[in-house]
This record gives C-alpha cells, sequence and structure tokens, in this order.
C-alpha cells in the first residue's frame, strides 16, 4: 500500500485542480499564439532592416513623427504644403488619427519610463504588435461565441493566417494593422452585451467601435454588419430586451463618439452608407413600442393598429428619404462603395479606383494562398453554428456570408474575411476534435467512460475517432507550414529594397529607390517642386522630403489627371503643363534594365486613361497609345505618338545604347522583351539630373525657359 | 567672521585681476629686432585639397642677449584658413614645441604665434626650427562648374615669399602638384618645374613682411571631401561597452557639377574625375557592430576588413559626390571598454580620441563631442591635447535612468588628420550605483508579481457570486476531506503494524492499549468526515454522495481489521492453526486491498 511516485512534473501538474489545470493551459496556449503572432511576421526585419514598407506606411510614419514631434493640436491643424502642390492638403481633416495617436502615445509612454525607441521602431513593431492583441480577443470573441477550446483553436490559427498577416508584417505601418484588432474587440464586445443585455458592455462595444472609426475607414462595414444582425434577429423573431438595450446603446454612443473623428464628420448622420444603422435603430424602437402595446391590448385591436401604423410610418420614412436625397442632405454613395456592390462599377466608371491592384477581383487562387485549411473548414463552422443557432452564432454567419462577398470583390478585402475564417475554421475543427476525442480509449479511465457511452456505440470507434483525429492534426501541422512559407515568401519583403537571387546564388539588392530619394533630400533646392506618378508620392514626401504634386491620397482627380496628362503628352506639350505646375524635377521608375516589372511604362496605360479622363486631358486618347492590331508596345511597331511621349522618352533616355542582356542588340528591354523602337533622341526641355545604379529611378530636371533672343 | 570673509573676497578679486593682467601681458608680444631668418626652406605641398606647408627656419639671434621664444606670422592669404600648426627644431624632432597664439601691437590685422624653443638661444647662436602648418579650403577650383567629364582645376594664391616679422636673409620655395598637368604658374625668376614639382629661389633679403604673387593652377582630381559638420557621441557603459556614434555630413566642396549627370556615361566611360565613390574610413581594431545607415534607413554599400591594427570600413555614400553634392551619414560602432578606462577605485579616466578618422586628408569644418557618462558620475575634469570650446554639460536619458546621465559637450572647428590624438576625462564613480538599474528591474517585477498575487488572492467584488463562493467551500470542505481521509489511511497502517507486533510479542495488554489509541484517533476522524459530509450535503454538493460511499467503504475495511485482529488474537490464543490463520489473513488482506483501492479511486475522484 506504498504510494507510488509519478514523474515530477506530471504530478505537480495532475495535482492542481482541473480548474487551474484549465487556466494554466489556456494561458499558456493563448500566450505562445500571441507571441507566435509576433514572431512570424518579424522575417522582413531580420531579412532586411527595421525599416517601414510600401508606400501607404511611408505617410502615415511621416505623420505619426509629426504627431510625435508637435502634439496633437498642431497635427489636428496641419495644412501640408509638401503635397498635392499648389493645392495643398489638410492632412488633420483627411485622415483617420487612430493609428498615428497609437504609436505616438506608444512612444511618448516609452519614452516617459526613459526606455529609449524612437518613432520609426515604434510604427515598424506596431502592426505585429497589434497582431498579438487580435490573437487574444479572437480568442475571447470565439469563447463568447461557443467555447474556450473553439476560442483556442481560433486564436491559434488567426496568429498564422496569411490573409491578415499580408498587412501586418513588421514595417508595415497601415490602418489595417490596428484595424482588425479594433473591430474583432468591437464584435466580441457587440456580441457581449448581446448576450447580457448590459448597458455596461453596450458603452464599452461603442467606445470600441469609436477606437475602429479613428483607424480606419472600414468601419463602415461594421456599422453595416451590427445593425444587419439586428435585423436578422427580428425576422427571426429573436428580438428581446436584451438586443434593444444592447443595439441602442451602441448605435446611440457609437455615432455621436464616430462624428468627433473629424475625417468622418456629419457623415453618419448624412451618407447613405451609414442609413442602413439608422433606419435599424428606429426600427429597434418601434419593435420594442410594438412589443410594448401587444402585451397591452387585445389581438384585434392590436392588428388593426399595427397595419395603420406600418403604413404611416413607411410613407414617411419614403417621403423623408427622398426629400433628403433631393436636398443632397445624404451623400451619393461613393464610388468605392459602388465597386463593393457591383465589381464591374470602378473599371467602367472610375479609372483611379480600378487601377490600384488591391482594389481589384480576387481569384480562387489567392483565397487558397491566403486561407488555404480555413477554406474548407469554413462551411464545417457555418454548419455547427447553425446545429445551435443562438443570437451570437447568428452574427457569425452574417459576418462570414457578407465577408466573403466582400473578399471576392476586392483583393484588399480578404483582411476582413480572414479573422472570420478562423473564427469559424476554429469553431468547426474545435467541434470535430471534441466529438471525436471522446471516441478515443482512455488510457486513464478505461470502464466507467465506455460503460457510460453505451448508447452510441458503433463498431471500429475508437479506430475510426484515431484516424480522424490524426488526420485533423495533419491538416494543422500543414496550415502551419504552409502559413509560414507564404509569410516567408510572399508577405516579407520591404518592397523600398528590392533583392534578387545573383547567378552565383549570392543575394543582391537593389536600394535604388532610396538612393534616389535621398539624392533628392540633399542635392536639390528646399522648396523644389517633384512630379512623379502618384504611387510615389507618399515616398517621396517621407524620404526626399521634397513638394510633390499629386500623391497615394488620390483626392483630387482632376490634379491626377493634370499630371497623367504631362506624362502622355509630347515635350512641347508637357512642358506647358509642367511650366504650368511649377515642376522642378521629374521622376520616373524604370524597370528596363533590371526587370523589375511594376515600372511606370507598365503603369502608363493608367496614365493615359486617367490623364484622358478630364476635359483638359480629351486630347489623349487611349487608342492612340495602341498599334493598329490594339497592342501596347514599345518596339519599332509601337504607335509613334507613344515612341515621342515624355514618359517614353524619360524612361529610355540613352538607353538605346546599353547592352542590357547578352546576345541581344543594345536598348533591349527586360521587362517587355523586345529592343525598344525610339533610340536615338535627345531632350530638349527636361536634363537628366540623376539616375540610380541600376537605372531603376531616372530623375530629370525641367530646363528654365531660355533667354530671350538666344 | 564677516570681515574676514570680505577679505578673502578682496584678496581673490586682486588675484584675479592680477592673473588676468599678466595673461593679457603674455598674449601681448612685440618683435625682436635682434632675429633674423638667415636661411628659409619652404616646401608647399597642393597635391590634395589640403594645402601643406613644411617651413625650415635658420633663425639667428643678433643680439646679444638670450632669447626664448620667436613669432611665426600667418600668411595674409592663407591666415583665415590655418587647420594645424606644430613646430619642432631641427635637432629634437620628437619634442613639440609649444606655440600660443598672440598679437603684436599696432599689427592687429596679423595673426601671430608664439613658438617657444626648448632652451634659450644666446647671442650671435642660430638654431634651425621646422613649422609645419596645414590649411583647409586655400585651393579654389578654377573654373568654378565643370561637367561631369571634365578635369578638376585649382588653382593656389598665396605669397611667394616667407612672410615673417623679421627679415629674411636667404629663402626658397618648392611647390609640389599633384602631377605634372600645370596649366600655368607664376614665374617670378629664378624658378624651375621639372614632374610635378615648381621651385623658387633662392631669394635674397626681403624685408619683413614682404609679399608676391605666387599662382599656381594645376590639375587635381583628388577627392574635394569636406566633412561640414561632425557629431561624435562616445557613450560609456561600467557593464564593459562603450559605444561610439558619428553623425557625418559631408559636402564635395571641388569644382561644381555643371549640366546633366549621365548614369551610362558614367558606367561606361568611367568618367566623373572629380567624382567621389568610395572612401575608407579605419576604426579602432576593437571595433564590433559596425553599422552604416542614415535617416532612410541602412545604406546597403559598404564593406569591412578587420585588420591587425584597424577596421577598415568601405564606405560608399548611396551616391556618387560630384561637386557641390552633399549626404550625411551615421557610423556606429562598440569598443569594449577595458581599452579606454581606466580606473583607481572610484576614480575613472576615460582616455579616447577626440575625432577619429574619417577618410585620408581629411577636413572636419566644425565637429561636436559628447561624452555620455553614467548615471551618477561627479567631479568630472577635462584634459584635451588643443584648444577646444567646452560647452555647457547636459543631461541624457536612457534605458532605466532616473536622474539621467552628465553629457559632456565640446566643440571645435577646422580639424584634420594631425587632430586624431587622445584626450582625457576624469571623473568619480561609486560603484554601487552599477547595481541601481537591475535593482530597478527587479523591483519592477516584484511589484507586478505582487500586485498580481493580491488581486488574484483576494476578492474585490462588490456582489457576491453565491454559486462561486459555494464552489470555493466545497472544494476547501474536499480538501479536508481528503487530507482526513489520508490520515485515516495511515492509521489503518498503525492497526497492521499493531496487529504484527502483537503477533511477534504476544502482548495482549498491549495490543488492547495500542488498539485503544488508534480506535480513539480513527473514530475521531470518521466524526470529522461524517460531520464534513453534512456540511457538503448543505452544499448540495454531489460529492456529498462520493463521500457517503467513501465512509461506507471504510466501514467495510474497518471491518475486515477487526476480523484480522480477531483471528490474531485467535492465533496467539491456538485457537487457530497457523495454516488456517494465513488464508484468513490472505482473504482479509486482499478484500483490505481491494477496498483501499477503491477508497483510493474515491478520494482522487472528489
Amino acid at each position: 500500500m506504498k504510494k507510488t511516485q509519478g514523474a515530477w512534473g506530471l504530478q505537480w501538474l495532475m495535482r492542481m485542480a482541473p480548474e487551474k489545470q484549465d487556466t494554466l493551459l489556456k494561458m499558456v496556449i493563448l500566450t505562445v499564439a500571441a507571441v507566435l503572432s509576433f514572431s512570424t511576421r518579424l522575417f522582413s526585419v531580420l531579412r532586411f532592416e527595421s525599416v517601414i514598407h510600401e508606400f501607404d506606411p511611408y505617410f502615415n510614419y511621416r505623420t505619426t513623427r509629426f504627431l510625435a514631434d508637435e502634439g496633437f493640436y498642431n497635427f489636428h491643424n496641419w495644412f501640408d504644403d509638401r503635397a498635392w502642390y499648389p493645392l495643398g492638403r489638410i492632412i488633420g481633416g483627411t485622415i483617420y488619427p487612430g493609428l498615428m495617436v497609437t504609436s505616438a502615445l506608444i512612444y511618448h509612454v516609452m519614452n516617459f519610463f526613459h526606455l529609449t525607441i524612437d518613432v520609426r521602431n515604434v510604427c515598424v513593431f506596431l502592426a505585429p504588435l497589434f497582431s498579438s492583441f487580435t490573437t487574444i480577443v479572437t480568442f475571447y470573441f470565439t469563447k463568447e461565441l461557443r467555447d474556450a477550446s473553439a476560442g483556442l483553436l481560433a486564436a491559434s490559427m488567426l496568429a498564422i493566417v496569411p490573409g491578415y498577416i499580408s498587412r501586418s508584417v513588421a514595417g508595415s505601418y497601415d490602418n489595417e494593422g490596428i484595424a482588425i484588432f479594433c473591430m474583432l474587440l468591437t464584435y466580441a464586445l457587440w456580441i457581449k452585451s448581446v448576450k447580457t443585455g448590459s448597458i455596461f458592455w453596450g458603452a464599452l462595444c461603442a467606445l470600441a467601435y469609436f477606437y475602429m472609426v479613428s483607424s480606419w475607414g472600414g468601419y463602415v462595414f461594421l456599422i453595416n454588419l451590427i445593425p444587419l444582425h439586428v435585423l436578422m434577429l427580428m425576422i427571426t423573431g429573436r428580438f428581446s430586451h436584451r438586443i434593444y438595450v444592447a443595439y441602442s446603446t451602441v448605435y446611440c454612443l457609437g455615432t455621436i463618439l464616430s462624428m468627433q473623428i473629424s475625417f468622418v464628420g456629419f457623415q453618419p448622420v448624412q451618407s447613405s452608407e451609414h442609413m442602413a444603422a439608422l433606419g435599424v435603430f428606429g426600427l429597434c424602437q418601434i419593435h420594442a413600442f410594438v412589443d410594448f402595446l401587444r402585451s397591452k391590448m387585445s389581438r384585434e385591436h392590436f392588428n388593426i393598429l399595427f397595419k395603420s401604423l406600418v403604413l404611416l410610418v413607411g410613407t414617411v420614412v419614403f417621403a423623408a428619404a427622398a426629400v433628403a436625397t433631393a436636398l443632397g442632405k445624404i451623400a451619393p454613395w461613393t464610388g468605392r462603395f459602388y465597386s463593393l456592390l457591383d465589381p464591374s462599377y470602378a473599371k467602367n466608371n472610375i479609372p483611379i479606383i480600378a487601377s490600384v491592384s488591391e482594389h481589384q477581383p480576387t481569384t480562387w487562387s489567392s483565397f487558397y494562398f491566403d486561407l488555404q485549411l480555413l477554406m474548407f473548414l469554413f462551411p464545417v463552422g457555418l454548419y455547427y453554428c447553425f446545429v445551435k443557432l443562438t443570437d451570437a452564432n447568428i452574427f457569425i454567419i452574417m459576418y462570414g456570408v457578407t465577408s466573403i462577398y466582400f473578399a471576392g470583390v476586392m483583393v484588399r478585402l480578404m483582411l476582413v474575411l480572414a479573422p472570420v475564417m478562423c473564427v469559424l475554421g476554429g469553431i468547426g475543427m474545435s467541434a470535430v476534435l471534441t466529438t471525436y476525442m471522446k471516441n478515443l480509449d482512455n488510457p486513464m479511465r478505461k470502464e466507467k467512460k465506455s460503460a457510460k457511452k453505451i448508447e452510441s456505440n458503433y463498431p471500429l470507434k475508437n479506430e475510426i475517432a484515431t484516424c480522424v483525429v490524426c488526420l485533423m492534426t495533419v491538416f494543422l501541422l500543414y496550415y502551419t507550414y504552409h502559413c509560414t512559407w507564404v509569410t516567408s515568401e510572399a508577405y516579407s519583403s520591404p518592397s523600398i529594397v528590392l533583392s534578387a537571387r545573383g547567378g552565383d546564388g549570392s543575394r543582391i539588392i537593389f536600394d535604388d529607390f532610396r538612393e534616389a530619394y535621398y539624392w533628392l533630400r540633399h542635392n536639390t533646392p528646399e522648396d523644389a517642386k517633384v512630379m512623379s506618378w502618384w504611387d510615389y508620392g507618399y515616398q517621396i514626401t517621407a524620404m526626399a522630403n521634397r513638394t510633390i504634386l499629386v500623391d497615394n491620397n488620390t483626392w483630387n482627380n482632376t490634379h491626377i489627371s493634370r499630371v497623367g496628362q504631362a506624362m502622355a503628352s509630347s515635350e512641347e506639350k508637357a512642358y506647358e503643363i509642367m511650366r504650368e505646375l511649377d515642376v522642378n524635377y521629374v521622376l520616373v521608375i524604370f524597370g528596363g534594365l533590371t526587370g523589375y516589372s511594376s515600372d511606370d511604362i507598365n503603369k502608363f496605360l493608367w496614365m493615359v486613361r486617367i490623364g484622358g479622363s478630364t476635359d483638359r486631358g480629351s486630347h489623349i486618347k487611349e487608342w492612340d497609345y495602341y498599334t493598329p492590331q490594339g497592342e501596347f508596345r514599345v518596339d519599332k511597331e509601337g504607335s509613334p505618338i507613344l515612341l515621342n511621349c515624355l514618359m517614353y522618352k524619360m524612361c529610355y533616355y540613352r538607353f538605346g545604347s546599353v547592352y542590357t542582356e547578352g546576345g541581344k542588340p543594345t536598348g533591349y528591354d527586360r521587362v517587355r522583351n523586345t529592343e525598344i523602337g525610339n533610340k536615338d533622341f535627345e531632350l530638349d526641355v527636361l536634363e537628366e539630373a540623376y539616375t540610380t545604379e541600376h537605372w531603376l529611378v531616372r530623375i530629370y530636371k525641367v530646363k528654365d525657359l531660355e533667354n530671350r533672343g538666344v | 567672521m564677516a570681515k574676514v570673509i570680505m577679505k578673502t573676497r578682496v584678496l581673490t578679486l586682486l588675484l584675479l585681476h592680477l592673473l588676468i593682467s599678466v595673461f593679457g601681458k603674455l598674449n601681448q608680444d612685440s618683435i625682436d629686432k635682434n632675429l633674423v631668418n638667415s636661411k628659409v626652406e619652404r616646401k608647399i605641398d597642393i597635391a590634395t585639397h589640403l594645402v601643406k606647408t613644411v617651413t625650415s627656419i635658420t633663425l639667428e639671434n643678433k643680439g646679444t642677449s638670450a632669447i626664448r621664444s620667436f613669432l611665426f606670422a600667418l600668411d595674409p592669404s592663407l591666415k583665415d584658413n590655418l587647420s594645424f600648426l606644430s613646430a619642432v627644431t631641427k635637432d629634437n624632432k620628437d619634442e613639440k614645441l609649444e606655440i600660443a597664439e598672440t598679437s603684436v601691437a599696432g599689427l592687429s590685422d596679423k595673426r601671430f604665434f608664439r613658438i617657444s624653443l626648448l632652451s634659450a638661444l644666446d647671442g650671435g647662436k642660430s638654431i634651425v626650427v621646422e613649422v609645419e602648418a596645414i590649411y583647409s579650403h586655400v585651393l579654389k577650383p578654377f573654373p568654378l562648374e565643370i561637367t561631369q567629364a571634365e578635369k578638376q582645376l585649382v588653382v593656389l594664391d598665396t605669397n611667394l615669399f616667407f612672410y615673417s616679422p623679421y627679415p629674411t636673409t636667404s629663402q626658397t620655395t618648392v611647390v609640389t602638384t599633384t602631377n605634372s598637368n600645370i596649366e600655368s604658374y607664376t614665374k617670378t625668376k629664378p624658378v624651375s618645374q621639372s614632374d610635378a614639382t615648381i621651385s623658387y629661389g633662392p631669394f635674397e633679403d626681403k624685408a619683413p613682411f614682404s609679399e608676391s604673387q605666387l599662382r599656381v593652377h594645376e590639375e587635381n582630381n583628388s577627392p574635394f571631401l569636406t566633412v561640414t559638420s561632425l557629431e561624435r557621441v562616445v557613450e560609456v557603459s561600467h557593464w564593459g561597452n562603450i559605444a561610439v556614434e558619428e553623425h557625418i555630413d559631408m559636402r564635395h566642396t571641388g569644382a561644381t557639377l555643371k549640366g546633366p549627370f549621365s548614369r551610362f556615361d558614367y558606367q561606361r566611360q568611367q568618367d566623373g574625375y572629380a567624382s567621389i565613390k568610395n572612401f575608407k574610413t579605419s576604426l579602432p581594431a576593437s571595433a564590433r557592430d559596425v553599422y552604416y545607415r542614415d535617416e532612410i534607413g541602412n545604406i546597403s554599400t559598404s564593406n569591412m576588413k578587420e585588420l591587425d591594427e584597424s577596421v577598415d570600413v568601405e564606405l560608399r555614400p548611396r551616391f556618387p559626390l560630384f561637386g557641390g553634392w552633399k549626404t550625411r551619414y551615421y557610423l556606429g560602432y562598440n569598443v569594449p571598454s577595458y581599452e579606454y578606462l581606466y580606473y583607481k577605485g572610484d576614480h575613472y579616466a576615460l582616455k579616447m580620441r577626440f575625432v577619429d578618422h574619417i577618410y585620408d586628408d581629411m577636413v572636419i569644418d566644425e565637429m561636436q563631442l559628447k561624452i555620455i557618462l553614467p548615471e551618477g558620475s561627479k567631479n568630472i575634469e577635462l584634459k584635451t591635447p588643443f584648444d577646444v570650446q567646452r560647452k555647457g554639460d547636459e543631461i541624457h536619458y536612457t534605458y532605466l535612468d532616473t536622474l539621467g546621465r552628465p553629457v559632456v559637450v565640446l566643440s571645435k572647428l577646422n580639424l584634420v588628420e594631425q587632430h586624431i590624438q587622445d584626450f582625457e576625462l576624469h571623473y568619480t564613480f561609486q560603484k554601487f550605483l552599477l547595481l541601481q538599474e537591475p535593482l530597478l528591474v527587479v523591483g519592477a517585477f516584484y511589484l507586478l508579481f505582487l500586485v498580481v498575487i493580491i488581486y488574484v488572492r483576494l476578492d474585490f467584488a462588490i456582489t457576491k457570486d453565491e454559486a462561486k463562493e459555494s464552489r470555493m467551500r466545497v472544494s476547501t470542505l474536499i480538501d479536508e476531506v481528503q487530507s482526513a481521509h489520508d490520515r485515516r489511511s495511515a492509521l489503518y497502517q498503525s492497526y497492521d503494524d499493531a496487529i504484527n507486533k502483537y503477533k511477534t510479542s504476544k502482548d495482549a495488554a498491549a495490543l488492547t492499549s495500542s488498539r485503544k489509541k488508534i480506535d480513539a484517533d480513527y473514530k475521531q476522524l470518521t466524526q470529522q468526515i461524517q460531520n464534513l459530509q453534512a456540511q457538503l450535503k448543505a452544499e448540495g454538493s454531489e460529492a456529498a454522495e462520493k463521500v457517503a460511499e467513501l465512509q461506507r467503504y471504510d466501514i467495510q475495511y474497518k471491518e475486515q481489521i477487526g476480523l484480522a485482529i480477531a483471528a490474531a488474537e485467535k492465533l496467539v490464543l491456538g485457537k487457530l492453526t497457523r495454516q488456517q490463520y494465513l488464508d484468513t489473513e490472505a482473504a482479509t488482506t486482499s478484500k483490505c486491498e481491494d477496498t483501499y483501492k477503491k477508497m483510493e479511486s474515491l478520494r482522487s475522484a472528489l
């Protein structure tokens, strides 16, 4: 009768109360998931350096630096004369400040405790940090929807899902980085307030919503999804006091709070995108009132009253909406919103929206690439949600179905889909696993359990369960493998520094962008105006600190169109435009020497289209730039207008005498794989000011007017 | 008392006044009429962008009284460009002569330096002194603007004669140019030119301060690179590391680029003779973790070579520097502190280079050195090899600082390679302060854990959660049941022991007494468990049933023990045969074991 001494560690764990064991396990798994979600996003920092990526992040970085240095009020009143010359831009009123405020806050708090960290590093590591938070919030959200084990699975899946990583690697300092966290937090709190029906949770949800509004324009999705949920609950007859309290609190507080963001302003009560929320709010009141009446009246009386009331309210609302629309109080729906509903809308009507690659419809392969296993677990999760339908489950179903539609319309919205995929995937996976795990023969407690579960017995129960569990484990492992691979290969390049493999396998770094920007920063006059296509606007202002004409904000279509016209015109015509716009330098991106395919020649058709889309550019016709066969070619066959326009000349100036590849003639363009058509020409109104080492960036100086009489 | 203080004050003031007047006198010199430069050989080197002159002066004292020093005047064309000046006697080249700037009454537009000799020069004797002077920004590009393919031409415009407050009997001047491509030069006879040297003189008997134009127009494609501003930050850590970071602004100060920069020509024809592609910086041999970056990130074009006496870093700016172009970068590295930091007790001395090598023949227009000392350093004293301006101390805050670290700020204009010399900084630092920051971290974590412990252990809820309370009560009750049961199990063991003892000793009295004792304990424990069970039942916990079951098993067990005792008594009294006894014992033991197992599983299932 001596006690046996087992392995100390396990003994110690087993000795703990099951409750404590549970907490400990949950904490460990969550912590590991959070740490993983941070560290898997650091590929680019380790491979390159701690640097801001892409285009928009540079703007955010610049504004954050301004905010950290100058304080909030100066930031709020900031009129930026470095961009959109000569119009300028009111930064404070045209951005979502949540991101900048968050990082400036972190920066100040850290420095208050004398933890020296510079703004750049705060910006670089903000997105990974917030994805860690998102992981935790996802756990909480899924736990509220189903149970803790589903929550843990969902959190672990979210930590590495490529669809989310694509926007939140270290250095990708963009609104989405924190917006996904805000969105899930709002949802989690919404579910909580629906379940409890307490004003406290509703108010917290409104605060989370405020944070969301302050950080991303995608809040519109959120403010339509919650009312949709409420509407669905009404239709399914699940409307109750809890939902009434929750929605009224969230809507009222949330709307008032969201109007404090100056970029949002009065939109929540005026624009049609927000009308659904307002309508549902009204409907809530009516529904509650009707419920009240019904409880006080007899059935016949109530029916009469109900019919007349519906008729009356319907007419009044319709009339009010019509009047408001006629008076212009309800703003027409913006183009980006139309393109959500009708994928072909933008392509047909707004070239500037269509020209952005992330606004393109999503392909099937990219669904699989970004979500992998989740694509198959999604319906499983949906099934389990339908099996046990609750108020909260209806929400996640709505969220899943709407976001999968939006993600199909626009690549960018894959980001909104990824979390719900993880949540539903987590629910599905956890449900499958819990079902089959029970059927496993447990060596620890043999007789009793099997005796109890006699009723659901079938042959080979244990074997089938083992198979399923193993299969799921393999799936999960493969998912992990895939996610890491995708992150490392596809989403961890800063795009400001390019790298390629040399002939001997060594890594060649093309740092031409920064070379050019740094040259501009130090060797041009402080007030020089640089003309470039809008893609590079943010980078030029942030890194070269020079005034630019158009940038990625794309708020003024005609101005961008004017730049497009300059690029697409002949030299004399372009000179007029450049003089008119006071341009000193022109910057183009040229990949012909290195084979960098997203250069300005490949974007040129968009410049032509956008240039020709306004009245002043009516002389620019897309068709003129094609060959008679309708091809876009830069070789001898190409249209003469193309071969003599400013963009062509700037890109290929003196390129005609360069040997790029062995066995090919001079002036062989490695992107278009042709010998260029117009080789020998001189520039009249421009002079080459700087060309980077690999010719990726070419900067030209606009010559002054010639002296009279010369 | 007050009077004494007054007196001392007056005295100090007087002393100060005296000192100032003496100092003023010292700084005011007159020209000694008895001194003559009997022979002067001047070498002017304009091969680089610096003008380096070495003047060998044979100084003769024609008077009778011995002299201890003489004056060296700067040429009017060079006087604003002096970077470095040193003098040695020809016989003793190791010992540098003391040099101090001074002025001469009535000649306030000229710059003079008083060079003190090692020993007095008696009347009629002569001595040879070699004065080395380095001037920056003297060579002017001419033409001022050139195109990419053109070569850079510069012009030297200075004095043909040695500019001296004393008459010069005989003098020669040799100009060393970059190469033999000399556009033009002053043809004052006697003159001769061969290859890259132009020799003038000898010129006889020139009066003090005589001047004549010397103009050399030559091709000079050496890098006209100037560091327009250098900020060097040295951060000393007593944990064994010294971090050095240099912020460098540099500009190509040669002929500016006219017209376009063509990358094609630059790559194909390798022109751009006057441009600067890269340069080499030598860092201390122990330099580690070298980084080369700028405001927008890492500069990926650099190479590092570790040599025995230095670490050579080949730096390539992001873009080649043409005339008039500028750039800016940071270069930083760590060195171990044992090489530079010396201490004795609480006294520390930092001995480091005031400025370090940036490129060969470097020119620094303006530099600032910041030395960040550890938090709590006091009594800072500075010794520098040359005059520097010390600005007010600053305070710097970084990781975990509370009071901040003292920063010594020094600045100096116009430096060249010859200024790479060590400074010394003495200060005191109490060693136990080293523990301050680790203790701070430990304290912070301790506090954090304490708060968590308090938060977890105490209940801060305003309302009572009945279910949770009950759950907690139940779990404590179960804990108690388990411990009571454990003790009871130990009692079973005691029964066994008592029986065995009885069997060997056959002492019935001892058995009864020990049995009584164990029975009492057993009863008490059973009663306790009974009470606990009642309480559990009151809480409505299903554990109550399990406890009841446990009690039932216990009764069975007890019965078996009773049987075992009876059997043992019978055996001792001879009422049972040994074989019979063994059989009953085996039966009871197996039953006991069976119930024990059941009880244990019940206990752990609670």
